[in-house]
């Protein structure tokens, strides 16, 4: 379809997998919970006629980690699948083999949150540097840079 | 020869930014890649969470060199939005005429690097020539070749003059003789033709799941344009084509940038000529009310895409950029493999990666909220005379 | 025989060695302005060539871990002279005083050495941009060589003589090779750009792909003794077609006093020269560089045709000719 999406499909179709909402006039919104994601990507991708994967945002509210996957087709309508995962155990089963370009930025996430995807077929290193410390996620909101560390780059004389 | 590991990069005549890809090959054939990005990581994200919106309007500028207009427009767009602060009409032109200046000068640098990585130098000469004629109307514009710092929150921080519209008139008619040229230069050289014919081929199906954008994947038929997805700026007001191919290799790739590369002289024209008068900035609020935004936005390489939430004061929470070339990258791996390795080059080109773009970190953090720009020499300095004070602590 | 001491001023001074440096420094420095102009750019001055070299003989020789010093020594010294070597049997004032029946055959022999120490230095490396380099070098050799040696034999043929300077001497009396076999002249050219590895053809030297494929490796005075013989070739390369095609040194009438006729040929070796030097130029200069596998398509689908066309033509005309 290409004319935009409207909120009543997007309500039909999506009600059973959690809170619709429609943020602004092309975007919507459906929160819901790690276990259904798989189900409602594909149900995104196969009714509403969702092509592409527009990149997968992350969010750091002090309580929970956030994760936004962003669909978008012909009807250029962006519908956004939010999950929320707890803080202490932020695992989830990686999209990679489902949304190929997941693979990119499953990997950065995990770089830079800590958020664990498993199944990923390589989930090394990609935006941290070789010598970054493994336990140390930068954007998450309670990280700060420790002096003692060392986190990559050229030593300077007398330390 | 058997299977080997060429390494390509971080240092390489190809690359124009460090990147670093180990390509495992057999003979002349790849078999298979693997991508590090990690060189010009520099924390921008985390940076913008500790600068009000006056002060992280320059930081964004330089995430890139080439595209420092889109990150800036794309944040200062998506916060416009959730102050609900509505910018004038002459503010938009002119942010509207920086953008497509940007993308002709992005896209010229694109085919001289391209005729290069082919070892066509010529080409390179010659686009790289009419390149300036673009660098100096941005430079009479707005002080600067790259990095134009033209956006605020609530407008343009600068004006045209009458005379500065005027001559940015006079210089196009040039430019856009010397794209003719280059088109035809597309449909007849050989080397070109057989250098860029062919190779990377990506079809539609492909190209959407791999998640492509701009014109990597305008070149295999998708025609997804945020300009006419999303419109924004005056972008639903000009008469103006997406442009899209169905060769789907390098070769379509080629052709879609130049035929944008005519796009933009047309909508750069429009704008000059029908510039409205009126203020150019409106006074916006300090502080954003709280709300969540997924900004748009068509940088010269694709879909720029700023997540943005804020949380009722100056700062923004949380800033995500997902930049073209991060979702062009699965499609480079994917291309690359039964591929020549004299190919590389191209298709790497191609999809007209910025890596400064892609991979950005942080790490110069300190206790005290002191911001602007910090050299290099200022970090060493810095961190020096705080080791000094630990030693006599 | 001729005088031991002439002898020796021919080889060492002019139009031998000293000659041959400064005229290959020369034709490189017009090679780089003309390539500028046409790009629109400035171009370097005269002296640059010159002062590259002085340059280059002083930097640090760096060797790699592991690498065989003396054949890195030995090798530019050794294509270098094979080089010089072979600019002292083409003709430039009148016919060369080294001439033997066969020495067309020995010119093309030395021109090949190069290319093959450049293999050697390349795999011996141990680098693997070097190494793919190498051994595109000697692919590429193998697919422009024989069209390139059809080509040059042929006016042999015509000419019924295997010595270069011989067949100047014919080209006296009948019309020049390049009318007579133009398909030679111009399969002749296209393989010369390949021999000298310039554009189209600069596959083994592709900067944006392989670094600077076997010459990663080479510093200091190595680099410089090994860009001079790449200059040198130039020189000899086209001298060679100047002197087989275009009639080399020689108007088509005699000239007296002796002394009148060798400076009017040498002028005119210079102006024949600079003319294929044009060409090259022009070449190099209009186009992108193609794939090795590219090459050998059309290497040996219509170049080699081509010059195996041009054989049987001469073959007929040959056959033709004399029995008439």
């Amino acid at each position: 379809m290409t004319s935009p999406l409207t909120r009543d499909v997007v309500m039909e179709t999506m009600k059973e997998f959690g809170i619709v909402e429609q943020v602004r006039a092309n975007r919507f919104r459906i929160t819901t919970t790690p276990d259904r994601l798989r189900d409602a990507v594909k149900t995104v991708q196969e009714s509403l006629a969702c092509e592409r994967l527009v990149t997968i945002s992350t969010a750091d509210t002090r309580q929970m980690f956030e994760l936004h996957y962003h669909f978008t087709g012909q009807h250029r309508t962006i519908v956004t699948v939010t999950i929320e995962l707890p803080r202490e155990t932020p695992e989830l089963p990686t999209m990679s083999d489902m949304l190929l370009p997941a693979g990119i930025y499953e990997r950065q996430i995990h770089d830079l949150f800590g958020i664990v995807f498993s199944g990923h077929p390589g989930l090394k290193k990609i935006l941290l540097n070789e010598d970054w410390p493994d336990n140390e996620h930068p954007l998450r909101k309670d990280w700060k840079p420790d002096e003692k560390t060392f986190y990559g780059g050229t030593k300077q004389e007398g330390r | 020869m058997a299977e080997v590991v060429i390494p390509i990069g971080p240092q390489h005549p190809a690359l124009k930014e460090p990147v670093n890809f180990r390509v495992i090959a057999d003979g002349e054939k790849i078999i298979r890649l693997e991508l590090n990005l990690s060189y010009t990581h520099r924390g921008i994200e985390k940076g913008a969470e500790s600068r009000d919106f006056i002060r992280v309007l320059p930081l964004l500028e330089r995430v890139c060199g080439i595209c420092s207009h889109s990150h800036a427009t794309a944040f200062a767009k998506g916060i416009e939005e959730i102050m609900q602060v509505k910018i004038p009409p002459r503010a938009q032109y002119i942010r509207t005429i920086i953008a497509e200046l940007e993308r002709m000068h992005s896209h010229l640098l694109w085919l001289g690097v391209a005729a290069h990585e082919i070892g066509f130098n010529t080409l390179f000469m010659w686009t790289w020539r009419d390149r300036e004629a673009v660098q100096d109307t941005l430079e009479e514009m707005s002080g600067n070749r790259v990095h134009y710092n033209m956006n605020e929150v609530g407008g343009v921080r600068c004006d045209l003059s009458p005379s500065q519209v005027q001559t940015a008139l006079a210089r196009l008619p040039l430019l856009e003789e010397r794209i003719h040229k280059y088109v035809a230069m597309l449909e007849e050289e050989e080397t070109m033709l057989l250098r860029f014919r062919g190779i990377g081929n990506m079809t539609r199906h492909e190209a959407l799941a791999y998640g492509a954008v701009g014109p990597t994947a305008r070149a295999s038929g998708v025609a997804c344009d945020a300009r006419h997805e999303d419109p924004y700026l005056v972008y639903a007001e000009v008469p103006w084509e997406v442009v899209t191919d169905t060769n789907g290799d390098v070769y379509g790739r080629t052709c879609v940038r130049i035929g944008e590369l005519r796009e933009s002289a047309k909508i750069v024209r429009y704008c000059l000529e029908h510039l409205p008068e009126g203020d150019i900035r409106v006074p916006a609020p300090k502080a954003a009310p709280t709300g969540e935004i997924l900004s748009r936005y068509e940088a010269p390489r694709g879909e720029l895409v700023h997540f943005i939430r804020t949380n009722g004061t100056d700062k923004a929470e949380r800033l995500d950029i997902r930049t073209p070339t991060l979702a062009n990258w699965t499609s480079v791996a994917m291309c690359l493999t039964g591929q020549n390795l004299a190919d590389i080059p191209v298709i790497v080109a191609a999809i007209d990666p910025c890596l400064s773009c892609t991979s950005r970190i942080t790490v110069l953090d300190n206790n005290d909220n002191t911001s602007g720009m910090i050299t290099f020499d200022e970090l060493r300095k810095r961190s020096r005379a705080r080791w000094q004070e630990q030693e006599r602590s | 025989m001729i005088d031991p001491v002439l002898l020796l001023i021919y080889v060492f001074v002019f139009p031998g060695f000293l000659f041959l440096f400064v005229y290959a420094l020369t034709c490189e420095f017009l090679d780089r302005r003309i390539a500028a102009r046409m790009q629109h750019r400035v171009g370097p001055p005269f002296f640059q060539p010159f002062a590259d070299v002085v340059k280059m003989m002083g930097k640090e020789v760096i060797d790699p871990d592991g690498v065989d010093r003396r054949i890195f020594d030995a090798a530019p010294v050794l294509a270098l002279a094979a080089v010089m070597t072979s600019f002292l049997y083409i003709p430039v004032v009148g016919a060369s005083p080294l001439a033997f029946q066969g020495d067309l055959v020995l010119v093309l022999y030395l021109l090949a050495i190069p290319t093959i120490l450049l293999f050697v230095l390349g795999w011996l490396s141990r680098n693997i941009f070097s190494a793919v380099g190498g051994v595109r070098a000697v692919t590429q050799m193998f697919i422009y060589e024989v069209p390139f040696f059809l080509a040059l034999l042929m006016p042999a043929l015509a000419a019924g003589t295997w010595s270069i300077s011989a067949i100047v001497v014919w080209q006296q009396h009948n019309w020049w090779c390049m009318f007579l076999q133009p398909i030679g002249f111009v399969v002749a050219l296209i393989c010369l750009q390949a021999k000298l590895e310039r554009t189209p053809f600069d596959i083994p030297e592709a900067e944006t792909e392989i670094v600077a494929g076997p010459w990663t490796e080479l510093t200091g005075r190595r680099l410089a003794l090994m860009h001079l013989a790449r200059d040198v070739s130039l020189v000899c390369g086209s001298a060679l077609i100047a002197a087989l095609f275009l009639g080399g040194p020689m108007v088509p009438w005699t000239i007296s006093p002796a002394w009148l006729g060798g400076i009017v040929g040498f002028i005119l070796f210079l102006v024949k020269t600079l003319v294929v030097l044009l060409i090259l130029s022009s070449i190099k200069v209009a186009t992108g560089r193609i794939r090795i596998d590219q090459l050998n398509a059309i290497g040996w689908k219509y170049i080699t045709s081509a010059a195996l066309v041009q054989v049987a033509i001469v073959l007929v005309a040959n056959f033709w000719w004399v029995s008439a």
